[in-house]
């Protein structure tokens, strides 16, 4: 071995990680040659001297409350809605659904097991409204429900686990997005996805924000309790396909019910199949892939499953869909990307602007907000006075507040 | 760090933090916070940069633990949160990583050398201190992980998301550089 093969082998001989064999030679050319030795001392001496400038202990004393105090207002604040203390606001919210689900399960119980045939809703359920089935697995569940095993309930939310880290393990630059709990939100995991029946839209902000309220809970609590939410809502769905929306089992459907009579009937014009994002961005689900109602983040209602998203043919080869459909699934970092590779693909101005607002949303919601100034300010630059900007900009403070759920756009 | 966390793995702490276990969290950032703030540095390039990233950091860790999968080391997945947001503040400055509001703005890092290192009048750790920060930012990445925080090639190609033999070249290179600033070497 001469000097040449030897030094190009001694940063790993100094590292320990030549194999033994090599780890010889080098030592037998060192043993006779003091230039590369004195190569080697060299290379120890550097490591010895490198290091990096600690900034002292009193940083040090300081660095954890300065953490801890970040964290406090993420949980808190109008960060991502992850990690919040349990029996926070969102559980609040949602304590008057807990009898209501109970009850209805205690229905479907007596139903199901007291000999009655389960055609007819019950009392506290609105008449489902039967969609075809697509054919896909949700589409089954809606439209042959089969009774949950434990050991069915139990492989689901494993399956999504396993499917976590492969995505979120790479690069956490994002909040909790995307991480696929069971029946976070898009209730591909909930029974009953036939299209619900319309309703006044006083009682939609209240029932909005009660699907939104149970939705959060879930990403809210440990995997566990999750999925133990899950098998309960589940159970208290029944067997039979009800109407469900947002992901909310079809028992919670009963206290909607109760809202919708309370409301006043004037509102069914705006009842519009729409699913929109903050930023006007419709959000869609593939209905070949997923449950067959379109699911989006906050609103999802079409007429008897005659929506423009139902309808039209297949784009799931554009970035641009491909965007809104990982939008409407809360995976906002894919979804970024993609809304990125929409914008490159079209650069006409009305595409480049709504493009460009959505685009903002999604770096909101990923609580990316300095990234989304950038945006809006190239928007305001490109497009004096967009209105889909001031639409979003009036949206804006309550997407902030809740990455994790898009506002109604009325 | 309460005492019953101090032997638990990482892994734990981060499911218990996960599960809202605030303790289990800070116990993880009093671990890790120097090892961070050192790739920080390393990516950065400055102290005050470095901070700033090293926050961010334990920040964005705090938002993604939920999607965490306990079965899979959480040092490598610590220092690759660490290099990006150490990379965004380096490239896009304040704008690129949200930062904590104006009153809270963290105090300035004297970057220059410790009492101990003035003390021991140590100018030669000095140059290569200040080589260091002239690196290029993938060469210095390496060479703390691998000089300062003693990784093997393994874990460096791990974080760095490198091929093992880039991480050697690279080591050799910035040695190199080094080297040349502390006056030695070939």
């Amino acid at each position: 071995m001469d000097c040449r093969e030897t030094q190009t082998l001694l940063t790993a001989f100094h590292d320990g990680e030549l194999p033994a064999a090599d780890r010889a030679r080098v030592e037998g050319h060192l043993r006779g040659c003091p230039e590369c030795g004195a190569r080697l001392a060299d290379l120890a001496r550097v490591d010895r001297a490198a290091g990096v400038p600690d900034p002292g202990p009193a940083y040090w004393d300081r660095f954890n409350a300065r953490v801890m105090d970040r964290v406090e207002r993420e949980a808190d604040g109008p960060g991502v809605a992850v990690l919040r203390p349990k029996g926070g606001w969102m559980r609040q919210q949602f304590r008057y659904l807990v009898p209501a689900a109970a009850a209805a399960a205690l229905v479907v119980v007596v139903v199901r097991y007291g000999g009655m045939h389960p055609v007819a809703p019950t009392p506290a359920v609105p008449p489902a409204v039967s969609e075809p089935a697509a054919p896909d697995s949700g589409g089954q569940r809606a439209a042959q429900p089969e009774p949950k095993t434990p050991a069915t309930e139990r492989r689901e939310p494993a399956a999504v686990a396993r499917r976590v880290p492969e995505e979120s393990n790479r690069v956490a630059e994002t909040p909790a997005e995307g991480h696929g709990w069971p029946g976070a939100g898009t209730g591909r995991d909930t029974p009953g996805s036939a299209v619900p029946a319309p309703l006044p839209a006083v009682a939609d902000e209240r029932l909005v924000t009660a699907a939104r309220g149970e939705r959060d809970r879930l990403p809210d609590r440990p995997l566990s309790e999750a999925k133990e939410r899950t098998s309960r809502d589940r159970a208290a769905a029944g067997p039979r396909p009800v109407a469900s929306m947002d992901g909310m089992a079809g028992t919670v459907q009963g206290e909607q019910k109760k809202m919708a009579e309370a409301a006043a009937p004037a509102a069914e014009p705006q009842y519009a199949a729409k699913a929109e994002s903050s930023s006007g961005m419709r959000m869609t689900m593939d209905k070949s892939a997923e449950a067959p109602t379109a699911v989006s983040l906050g609103k999802t209602r079409e007429k008897g499953g005659s929506s423009p998203v139902a309808s039209a043919p297949s784009r799931a080869d554009s970035p641009c869909e491909l965007a809104r459909t990982l939008a409407a699934r809360k995976r906002w970092r894919e979804a970024e990307a993609a809304q990125r590779a929409c914008l490159a693909q079209d650069p006409s101005a009305p595409a480049q602007e709504k493009g460009l607002v959505f685009l903002a949303e999604l770096l909101d919601r990923q609580a990316r907000f300095a990234d989304a100034d950038a945006v809006i300010t190239e928007v305001d630059r490109q497009f004096p006075q967009s209105r889909p900007l001031d639409l979003y900009r009036q949206q804006r403070p309550m997407v902030q507040m809740q990455p994790a759920a898009v506002p109604v756009t009325r | 760090m309460s005492a019953d966390l101090d032997g638990e793995k990482d892994e734990r702490l981060a499911a218990l933090a996960a599960g809202g276990d605030r303790g289990a969290f800070e116990a993880l950032v009093t671990r890790h916070r120097q090892a961070v703030y050192r790739l920080c540095w390393s990516a950065a390039g400055s102290a005050a940069d470095a901070d700033d990233a090293a926050q961010e950091t334990f920040v964005r860790v705090y938002r993604s633990l939920p999607s965490y999968d306990p079965a899979r080391p959480f040092g490598p997945w610590l220092r690759k949160i660490a290099w990006n947001c150490g990379l965004s503040v380096r490239r896009d400055g304040i704008a690129g990583v949200p930062r904590v509001a104006e009153g809270d703005a963290p105090e300035a890092v004297d970057p220059a050398p410790g009492p101990e290192e003035a003390a021991s009048g140590n100018e030669e750790r000095r140059r290569v201190t200040d080589a260091m920060a002239g690196l290029p930012a993938e060469l210095r990445m390496v060479m703390v992980l691998r000089a300062v925080e003693g990784l093997s090639y393994a874990e460096i190609a791990l974080a760095a998301g490198i091929p093992a033999g880039t991480v050697m070249s690279r080591l050799s290179r910035a040695r190199t550089r080094l080297l040349a600033a502390l006056g030695g070497g070939s």
